[in-house]
């Protein structure tokens, strides 16, 4: 009878103790039982998968210089990278079926230094595709899909509660359906800043800023719904299309100048992605148009917050679209902040673990990883003497909580850019 | 009556070479350089040893630079450009100018060759390259050549020796983002070439070189290649460097060891970028003026079907040396000899015709 290694104590494998298996004493011997298998031919067929995808061809450009692996943020805390994906692929080893394929949060960094630009923000969709096509998808992946396709957004909430969170944002929040004239701006809101209790936090921080400076803007409330654009990374094109759709439709019903958005992957989605289906409007984040506001923001910043503050760069604002001042800027107005920059930081930004679907496959990607994206960046933060983590993206203020309190570094503070302004803010308690 | 002068741009290895042998068949040639000195970039850029043979710089283009001095036939017009270029094959009409004072001259050519060379990448063009601006230790080949020259080879922040040392290659070359998809073809020989010299000159530093490929062809392989490694312990490591960071006072190389599939964060005293070839701006500027096709990365194009390496979009107008794309020494001088010939067989051939 075998038995197998789950059924072995780890501490037991080592060179000092005494190890009997069925009889036969492997002590000290367990890891040279296996002599390496040689290659005798490299099975091209499934690199030939990959590169006959539309999207899929770039993987067939790699000439294995590594710049990517120095750059990837999953690498650091495991055994991936582009170059390692495309040696395997040429090896014959099937990524369709690999765990591989979901651990890519498309963060754009490899792509940002490869000489051949092998484009795994392309590559990675198309290949997952088809594997949810193949229903090949890690369950809480799944679950995130079809509560996004039930309810119109990944966290499962109903839709005619999308808009509750005006309840608690201590400030009059316009619904576009209500207001029945022309706004300025339309506010697109997002999945987790409606639903989430700490995007709630930033979504409320946000309704009092523009309530404050004047803003002329409305949101569409229960008639929005979730951009799609990760479900779309993450391999379901169709889901995301549908989204778009209906969102397109909310969009188009009422008369607006600009539109500006809580996080950077909805950013992306409506400023690179819409597009493709015939929507091109105007659209700025968040932090861009508070910096247009910010004469006028300053001098309400009264109240010192004498904190060490760092920015994680979310890249999708950053990498993908090329905003990294503006987060920036505005942290340095609040009075009493001092910035502080860590070493991965701007172009060169680690990745929260969150894009391109990771947000719905933190388990699996913890079991395949030695540590989360989020708690490598978290002690990151710490090493460099941070406060305070500050975010503009969504998806981050629960990441980084989380990892802060599974690393022990309990007192680092995660906030968004608009809590901390909210904060500062006069008149706020 | 076909004019018998041939005219060569550029006063570098190409250049000289092709007057030196034209003018010692007795032909007219003038030389017309930008610079307000003969020799190109190895003297420009006070280049140390020549790759390969280690012969000093100074000293081998001294002697090409004397035999064109030597040559009664040979008439140099340093600190001068070509502005204007009419006519064809046996009748070229060319003006010349003064740099800097625009006083112009009109020349008779024959034929023309053309000879202006390349330029280093720039590591700091259109992207921060492993902070060489923000980096005082990073350095490139050329800063490297200008040390090594002087026998100073010191890290450029502390002015003491350095301990480790690493190049990293196909900075600027082999890169679709870049613009550059070629390969420069010397950099692998001179990243090797200077790796010897460090350890010959800092004999207690320790030199790694980090590449992709190492294209050591033909007898590069055994005359710097081998050496390097075995003699002089060199140490070879595939995998290139995607950043470099600052880590208590040293710079820490960070990158892939591909054939260990591991991540390296090495510490480094001095990092030499092995920066490729561009065209030079006045291979740019002299093709625009001569209306000759340049290729895709602006180097002057040879129609290689042609079976003629020299030839150029322009009949009567031959090209040498790097001017036409990335090339070792002894290419430039085999290619410089190749365009004196055609230029002066086409002249006499010209002069046949019109008697």
């Amino acid at each position: 009878m075998a038995v197998g290694l789950d059924k072995v104590k780890p501490e037991a494998i080592t060179e000092e103790r005494q190890l009997i298996v069925d009889g036969m004493d492997i002590s000290g011997h367990w890891n040279r039982m296996f002599e390496q298998r040689v290659i005798w031919d490299y099975d091209t067929s499934q690199l030939d998968r990959v590169t006959d995808l539309p999207g899929g061809e770039s993987l067939a450009w790699c000439y294995g210089c590594a710049k990517c692996t120095g750059v990837c943020p999953v690498d650091i805390v495991g055994d991936y990278s582009p170059r390692k994906i495309h040696r395997k692929t040429q090896m014959g080893i099937d990524l369709f079926e690999s765990p591989d394929l979901w651990l890519c949060t498309t963060c754009r960094n490899c792509l940002r230094v490869c000489p051949k630009e092998v484009d795994m923000i392309q590559i990675m969709p198309a290949v997952r595709e088809q594997a949810v096509l193949a229903g090949s998808v890690p369950a809480e992946l799944q679950k995130a899909f079809e509560d996004t396709a039930k309810h119109g957004n990944p966290l499962g909430q109903p839709q005619r509660k999308r808009a509750d969170w005006i309840k608690k944002a201590g400030a009059p929040v316009p619904v576009l359906k209500d207001v029945k004239r022309p706004v300025d701006l339309l506010w697109y809101v997002g999945s987790y800043p409606s639903y989430h209790p700490r995007g709630i936090d930033a979504a409320a921080a946000a309704a009092r800023i523009f309530h404050a400076l004047g803003v002329d803007y409305g949101i569409l409330g229960i008639e929005e719904k979730d951009d799609g654009d990760s479900q779309r990374l993450a391999g379901e094109k169709g889901l995301f299309e549908m989204l778009a759709e209906a969102n397109i439709a909310a969009f188009e019903k009422y008369t607006w100048n600009r539109m500006v958005v809580t996080g950077p992957h909805e950013f992306n989605a409506f400023k690179n992605e819409y597009p493709k289906l015939g929507f091109v409007r105007p659209i700025v984040h968040y932090t861009r148009l508070l910096v247009e506001y910010l004469d006028r923001l300053r001098p309400m910043l009264t109240k010192p917050l004498n904190l060490k503050v760092t920015f994680h760069d979310p890249c999708y604002l950053g990498r993908h679209n090329g905003e990294y001042d503006a987060p920036r800027q505005l942290l340095r107005a609040i009075p009493g902040v001092e910035l502080v920059e860590m070493g991965r930081c701007r172009e060169n930004g680690y990745c929260c673990g969150g894009g391109g679907g990771g947000m719905w496959l933190d388990s699996f990607t913890k079991a395949h990883t030695t540590m989360r994206l989020s708690e490598r960046r978290v002690r990151e933060a710490v090493e460099y003497g941070a406060d305070v983590l500050a975010v503009c993206c969504p998806f981050e203020v629960s990441r980084f909580e989380d990892a802060a309190k599974s690393t022990g570094h309990d007192r680092l503070i995660v906030r968004d850019i608009l809590e901390l302004l909210d904060q500062a803010l006069e008149g706020q308690p | 009556m076909p004019a018998d002068t041939i005219l060569i741009i550029g006063g570098g290895p190409a250049g000289l070479e092709a007057a030196r042998l034209i003018g010692d068949l007795g032909r007219k040639v003038i030389l017309v350089e930008k610079r307000e000195q003969l020799g190109g970039t190895p003297v420009a850029e006070s280049y140390a040893a020549l790759t390969h043979g280690f012969r000093s710089a100074e000293e081998a283009m001294n002697e090409v630079i004397g035999a064109v001095r030597a040559n009664p036939t040979v008439d140099v017009r340093l600190g001068s450009e070509v502005v204007a270029c009419e006519g064809e094959a046996g009748n070229f009409r060319v003006r010349l100018a003064k740099s800097g004072n625009g006083a112009g001259e009109d020349l008779h050519a024959g034929a023309i060759v053309v000879a202006t060379g390349f330029q280093h990448f720039d590591p700091g063009r259109e992207t921060q390259v492993y902070g060489y601006y923000e980096y005082d230790d990073v350095i490139t080949l050329a800063d490297a050549e200008k040390m090594l020259k002087e026998q100073k080879f010191v890290i450029p922040s502390k002015g003491t020796a350095p301990e480790r040392v690493c190049f990293i290659q196909c900075v600027g070359s082999r890169d679709r983002q870049i613009g550059n998809e070629y390969c420069s073809k010397v950099c692998c020989g001179i990243s090797s070439k200077q790796a010897i010299e460090v350890r010959q000159q800092v004999p207690g530093a320790k030199v790694f070189i980090f590449y992709i490929d190492m294209r050591m062809y033909g007898y590069w392989e055994n005359e710097i290649y081998w050496p390097a490694q075995e003699q002089y312990r060199v140490q070879y490591v595939k995998g290139i460097i995607t950043e470099i960071i600052r880590k208590g006072g040293r710079l820490l190389v960070r990158g892939e060891d591909t054939t260990m599939g591991r991540p390296m964060e090495v510490p480094m005293d001095v990092v030499v970028l092995a920066v490729g070839m561009e065209p030079s701006s006045g291979t740019k500027e002299v093709a625009r003026v001569l209306g000759l096709k340049q290729n895709k990365y602006h180097f002057i194009d040879v129609p290689h079907d042609s079976l003629d390496p020299t030839a150029t979009s322009r009949p009567g107008i031959f090209v040498a040396g790097a001017a036409a794309g990335p090339k070792d020494l002894d290419d430039t001088m085999a290619m410089a000899g190749a365009a004196a010939m055609k230029a002066t067989t086409l002249v006499a051939r010209l002069a046949r015709q019109a008697a």
